[in-house]
């Protein structure tokens, strides 16, 4: 059984784009649930040698609220590098009239743009899959 | 720790002021260069307003006045219409900022430069303007009641 | 020139595990605290900044005291934090808690109900009560 696209959000808690971010990766992982899933970015930061084992040579996208690439540096910090990166803040530069009600409670607006993200990680999760499939 | 730095810490938040920089009180600075001079906005502007997604500049050959807007800076809480601290003509913008918004997040006072230009009386409006000893009790007081907000 | 401000406040560290919902409850407790119940005394530390190098989080936590909120027993945080700036002086993780409390468990990792806000009361009132521990002088 091939193993499933690892999808990883910063989840940053400073800012509405951690939480947009960690949305759509819950959004597109229920979309995809056969192909893809999320694991705890915190345990690629401890000697957790199940989760890294599984990481070699899968697939793995990161979706990141800000241009500081937090998701993206830790997977790069064991070895690994993403197959593909989103930024959150590159999906409000798309929609700039969806601007999230807090930091946490996202509101309509946050939500819709959560939405827009999880369609373009469903997108790539499809694409990712059938290169995959096709060697 | 650099010296052209004065730093202050908040918490975990670090605010700078560059001391070769002038500032005016709406968080523009401004720095005298061989011609003319080059304008940008403070750390603490970036820092509290978050992270930068668009920015307008004015047009270059346009004449600005001391506390004309100059430009626009948009993130994902604010936007901000920034002012420019001293009179005179535009002669270059940092046209870098409209695809990589976020220099003005990591360097303020480098890349993240707005725009040059050559000033209608320098030795007049500079005056008027706080250098870096006394920009930082005016950030301070800032920092004081933005940070305790929350 | 380096100029220090603010009272000494204490660090609050989630883990935002997103693997379960513990992880969720982790980030909405810690800001419950940082934004309600201890406001203007406490800072929230962004695990994955702090992993990935920011300085202004590890030299936040290697001066000042913190307290790292786990979903689970894995502790990620309290590692992480041990590692790159200094043991915390609090480590609470959240099973125990709601096991502690006798709250059941919530269903989602993706939203938290208005029932699951029993949860996240306990755990930002774990979080509070350590807070106050540590700001006057009982640790």
């Amino acid at each position: 059984m091939k193993t499933k696209i690892m999808i990883l959000p910063c989840s940053g808690i400073g800012k509405a784009y951690g939480e947009i971010g960690r949305q759509a990766v819950y959004e597109a992982v229920d979309n995809r649930p056969d192909i893809s899933d999320t694991v705890c970015l915190g345990r690629l930061m401890i000697e957790d040698h199940e989760l890294k084992d599984s990481l070699k040579n899968g697939l793995i996208i990161t979706v990141d609220g800000c241009a500081r690439d937090c998701a993206k540096k830790i997977v790069e910090s064991i070895g690994e590098q993403a197959n593909s990166s989103f930024r959150v803040i590159e999906v409000f530069k798309d929609h700039r009239d969806l601007k999230p009600a807090g930091i946490l409670e996202l509101g309509d607006a946050g939500f819709q743009l959560a939405h827009i993200l999880a369609e373009r990680v469903v997108s790539e999760i499809d694409r990712l899959s059938e290169e995959e499939n096709k060697c | 720790m650099s010296d052209k730095f004065i730093e202050v810490v908040y918490d975990k938040f670090v605010f700078k002021a560059d001391s070769e920089c002038l500032y005016h009180k709406d968080e523009c600075w401004v720095r005298r260069e061989q011609k003319g001079v080059v304008v940008g906005i403070t750390d603490f502007l970036q820092k509290t307003s978050g992270d930068v997604a668009f920015v307008e500049l004015p047009e270059v050959g346009s004449h600005l006045s001391q506390k004309d807007a100059a430009g626009i800076m948009e993130t994902i809480k604010t936007t901000v219409t920034l002012l420019s601290p001293v009179s005179g003509d535009v002669t270059e913008i940092n046209s870098s900022l409209y695809n990589e918004p976020q220099l003005l997040n990591s360097d303020p006072f480098g890349a993240g430069w707005l725009f040059r230009m050559v000033p209608d009386d320098w030795e007049t409006e500079s005056a008027g303007l706080m250098n870096a000893e006394a920009y930082v009790p005016v950030m301070k007081q800032k920092i004081d009641q933005e940070l305790s907000k929350k | 020139m380096l100029i220090q401000l603010g009272l000494k406040k204490v660090g609050i560290i989630p883990c935002n595990g997103e693997e379960i919902c513990e992880g969720t409850i982790t980030r909405f407790a810690s800001r419950k605290v940082l934004d309600e119940l201890r406001s203007g005394r406490t800072v929230t530390i962004c695990l994955p900044l702090f992993t990935a190098g920011g300085t202004e989080e590890r030299n936040f936590a290697t001066v000042f005291p913190t307290i790292t909120v786990d979903g689970c027993d894995k502790r990620c945080s309290q590692k992480s934090t041990e590692r790159l700036s200094g043991k915390p002086v609090h480590s609470i993780v959240v099973s125990d808690v709601l096991k502690k409390c006798g709250i059941k468990t919530p269903s989602s990792r993706r939203r938290l109900t208005e029932k699951d806000q029993q949860a996240v009361d306990a755990v930002a009132e774990e979080i509070a009560k350590r807070v106050d521990e540590i700001q006057e002088g009982k640790v």
